[in-house]
């Protein structure tokens, strides 16, 4: 992203909303039957999942756990700003979905497609990381197989960001061609101002969407109160943008080609020697697509076939019916997932498969930090050293 | 026959109460022998089991029970040979731990215990089958369906897979 | 720690072992470290955000560690009890590797700090109360002055299982279900699991597919109950399932109530005694059985 103040060009069409008119704005969604997901903050102690934590018993403020949910009324919107555990993609590539149905009986056999058109439906609040996931994953969604599942899904949401005050040292997103205000993936941006939020519509679907409630929405263009606005808005966007590239500089185009040209290079070969393979970072990563798909039976003649989330971190994911499975150790299938989201996936498509959130790094209970392990790949890239071919193999 | 014949499963089918589907893992040397002569007796009892034949109750995973729920099955009967009797000498005893940790265990998850059984039936006590049978019967009738188990899945209504699963449970009970 | 670095440090110049696994200090606090070198010693910690059980590094099927040859392994007791489950079960032997034990006090259960903290009720992990392996038998080194005990938590793990088995039937099963539901199928808890090493997990068979892998609510029970099951008797409660789980499962509930069952049925308790026979797998003529008919 440019370092101007404003990243979203003049033509942006420019609006207010207040707090409750955003609320009431919900509540009018919902009760019209339109499908609308944001950020949930849960009070952990007031679910049954109480029992569970012991942190409950603490004094204090109550644990919160923040996710992207469907919202059943309007006062659940949490507009704090915090991180949820998963990420978007859950909306568009579910953890598990049928893709068809299967019932015999005697010779005749049915298949039941699933639907794949879907209602309209308003992403609110969206941490912009997540956002740009999308359109990220929309390219090998598109690639040699249109997913109908997919693309259905996103022809059918609207996105609208609400800009990150940065969460904290893990995050990276303009080190991989992202933003806090990024609006890749999205239709529109809220950024938070005194009073409300100024609310940018940046694509045909973002305007129309304003548009078509324009009612709830002040025009700023041009009145003069709102240049202050515009102006902390701009303001904000900026700072953050500073907070989060202190975190991590990188080269992408140096990291992608020093990858492709070092496969058996022993700094990727250590990076991943206290990882367990549990695949924790693929599941809350929002740009990681990978599926598995099964032929459930559920009973005599019938049954459902599903795709579900898999990993390349599991130690049968490359394994072939043969036997010979050619990623066989920890270390080759963490080599795997570095040299696919830095490397191999923008030499196919251009883009870095990663926008930065760091949900995997913070997920990681072994240590495994990717923002330790890029600035190293691009130390190395930057800083090409001979080979030794005495050294050791392996070095943490 | 008049009505006054009529007695467990038969009475409760002819006065249309819920008749449970329950799925009875046995091994082959004792339960499944005595089972037979329970049958071959002409004994009257239950008839929602469906038995599954096994070498011996060593070789029962606590998958296969699991399995059985899964699959529609509203309550499980597990059966072998008493202690010291064991056809392969001590698969029953390593059997009887795992039966122990999986009872108390699925207690704890809130299953309720009476709709799984265990039982030691030699091939000998037909009419101690017989006894088993009715008990079970009766311990999960008074469960009811398991249809929390069922609804763990819930893509399954609604469709036409879901209307088969529903139309095939009718067919059988 | 000096004595830790020191015996490390040796360990290593002498070619004794060819690769110390300890903690290390990183940007998000402490984590599991790698060392090869005499001069990588100082790098060694060992405080309270120490919590990783190092022993799943000794996992056969880790090609990557166990090619680099014999291995010194820092351990507190809770590890310990896992290197002796290994060995319990035959799936390495003893002169495989150099145990470093360290005397505990106990660890945090929110353990990602730049620096560790003093142990009260609030911070403590709570499965550390109640240990009784606080300095290690299973050892070939002992380090560290002996600690106090830890803090007793706000509520013990004993408690909030007792609270649950309190609870009605219908509401056991409501909180369980709905715990399951979060699953993700990642299977963290079997990967970070020391004990969990089998060659292929029955999740992942598919001739037949005994346990659904997709993470509907019906697969995701079939697969905890079997996770558990197949851990009854040899779960150390290291607690680190619960920790590396994304979602916040409270497996240290089902681990402890499994702990309880091997206890008051079998009379068993985990030790970091590899000679104790691990109770499923053993049987006695007189094993209890009222509720067998």
């Amino acid at each position: 992203m440019s370092d101007a103040p404003d990243t979203h060009g003049a033509t942006a069409a420019r609006y207010f909303i207040d707090e409750s008119g955003l609320r009431a704005l919900t509540a009018e969604l919902l009760a019209a039957g339109t499908e609308v997901v944001a950020p949930v903050a849960t009070d952990v102690c007031q679910s049954p999942s109480a029992i569970a934590s012991s942190a409950c018993l603490l004094p204090g403020v109550a644990p919160v756990d923040i996710d992207y949910k469907l919202l059943g009324d309007a006062a659940e919107l949490d507009l704090s700003r915090g991180l949820p555990q998963l990420s978007l993609k859950q909306f568009f590539l579910p953890e598990h979905e049928a893709l068809c149905r299967w019932h015999q009986r005697g010779i005749v056999t049915t298949i039941e497609e699933v639907p794949t058109s879907f209602a309209p439906r308003l992403v609110l609040a969206a941490k912009p990381c997540d956002a740009a996931a999308l359109a990220v994953v929309d390219q090998v969604m598109n690639w040699d197989y249109q997913d109908e599942l997919w693309n259905g899904r996103r022809e059918a949401t609207t996105v609208f960001n609400l800009a990150c005050p940065v969460i904290d040292d893990s995050c990276f997103c303009t080190a991989v061609a992202s933003a806090p205000d990024d609006t890749k993936g999205a239709d529109g941006l809220l950024t938070p101002v005194e009073g409300g939020y100024l609310v940018e519509a940046t694509t045909d679907k973002g305007r129309a969407f304003v548009e078509g409630h324009k009612a709830r929405f002040t025009s700023v263009d041009g009145a003069p109160a709102a240049e202050s606005r515009e102006r902390q808005a701009a303001d904000e966007r900026a700072a953050a943008r500073v907070r989060v590239a202190a975190n991590l500089e990188i080269d992408p185009a140096s990291v992608r080609d020093w990858i492709d040209t070092h496969f058996e290079d022993p700094l990727l070969a250590t990076l991943a020697v206290r990882c367990n393979g549990c695949g924790a970072c693929t599941s809350v990563c929002p740009t990681c697509h990978c599926f598995d798909i099964v032929d459930e039976e559920e009973g005599v003649g019938h049954g459902t076939r599903r795709r579900c989330w898999d990993t390349c971190q599991a130690s049968t994911f490359t394994l072939h019916a043969s036997g010979h499975n050619p990623r066989d150790d920890q270390h080759v299938r963490y080599r795997q997932r570095i040299n696919h989201k830095y490397s191999i996936y923008p030499l196919k498509f251009g883009e870095v498969l990663c926008t930065g959130c760091g949900r995997c790094t913070r997920v990681c209970h072994a240590g495994q930090d990717i923002v330790e392990i890029l600035a190293a790949i691009d130390v190395a890239a930057r800083h090409p050293e001979p080979v030794d071919s005495g050294a050791e193999a392996v070095k943490p | 026959m008049t009505d006054d014949t009529l007695t467990g499963g038969a009475k409760a089918a002819a006065d249309g109460e819920f008749q449970p589907r329950i799925t009875a893992f046995v091994c082959n040397w004792c339960t499944y022998t005595g089972a037979d002569l329970a049958g071959t007796s002409r004994l009257h009892m239950a008839s929602n089991v469906r038995i599954i034949r096994l070498p011996c109750t060593g070789r029962i995973d606590p998958l296969f029970v699991i399995k059985a729920f899964e699959r529609g099955a509203d309550g499980v009967i597990v059966s072998g040979c008493h202690p010291a009797d064991c056809h392969y000498t001590s698969g029953n005893y390593h059997a009887r731990r795992r039966f122990t940790v999986f009872h108390d265990f699925m207690a704890f998850l809130g299953v309720d215990p009476r709709r799984v059984t265990f039982s030691w039936v030699s091939a000998s006590e037909g009419a101690k089958w017989r006894e088993v049978v009715d008990e079970a019967v009766a311990n999960v009738r008074a469960c009811g369906p398991f249809d929390e188990y069922r609804a763990l899945a819930p893509d399954v209504a609604g469709t036409i897979a879901g209307a088969s699963a529903a139309a095939a449970l009718e067919e059988v009970s | 720690m000096n004595e830790l670095r020191e015996i490390a440090g040796k360990l290593l110049a002498d070619g004794d072992v060819r690769v110390i696994i300890g903690w290390e200090h990183a940007r998000r606090g402490a984590r599991p470290v790698f060392i090869t070198q005499p001069d990588e010693a100082d790098k060694l910690i060992f405080d309270r955000r120490c919590v990783h059980n190092l022993a799943t590094y000794l996992n056969p099927r880790r090609d990557q560690v166990s090619e680099l040859g014999k291995i010194g392994l820092v351990i507190k007791g809770c590890d310990a009890k896992a290197v002796a489950g290994l060995l319990r079960e035959a799936q390495m032997d003893r002169t495989d590797v150099v145990l470093i034990g360290v005397k505990c006090g106990g660890v945090l259960e929110e353990n990602e700090l730049p620096e560790a903290l003093a142990l009260t009720p609030d911070n403590v992990a709570p499965r550390c109360y109640g240990c009784d392996n606080r300095e290690p038998t299973l050892v070939d080194f002992l380090v560290g002055e002996s600690q106090p005990e830890p803090p007793r938590p706000i509520m013990t793990i004993d408690e909030r299982v007792a609270a649950l088995e309190g609870q009605p039937l219908e509401e056991r099963w409501a909180f369980w279900t709905e715990q399951f539901s979060k699953c993700v199928r990642c299977y963290a808890c079997r990967q970070v699991c020391p004990l969990c090493v089998c060659e292929r997990c029955v999740v992942d068979k598919t001739q037949p597919q005994w346990i659904e892998a997709s993470s509907h609510p019906r697969g995701n029970f079939s697969w905890n109950v079997t996770r558990a099951i197949h851990l009854a008797g040899r779960c150390v409660d290291c607690g680190e399932c619960e920790r590396f789980c994304p979602v916040g499962i409270p497996l240290t509930l089902v681990n402890r109530k499994l702990q309880h069952i091997v206890g008051e049925r079998f009379g068993y308790k985990v030790s970091d005694d590899p000679e104790s026979p691990a109770p499923i797998g053993d049987y006695r003529l007189d094993d209890q059985q009222e509720f067998i008919k």
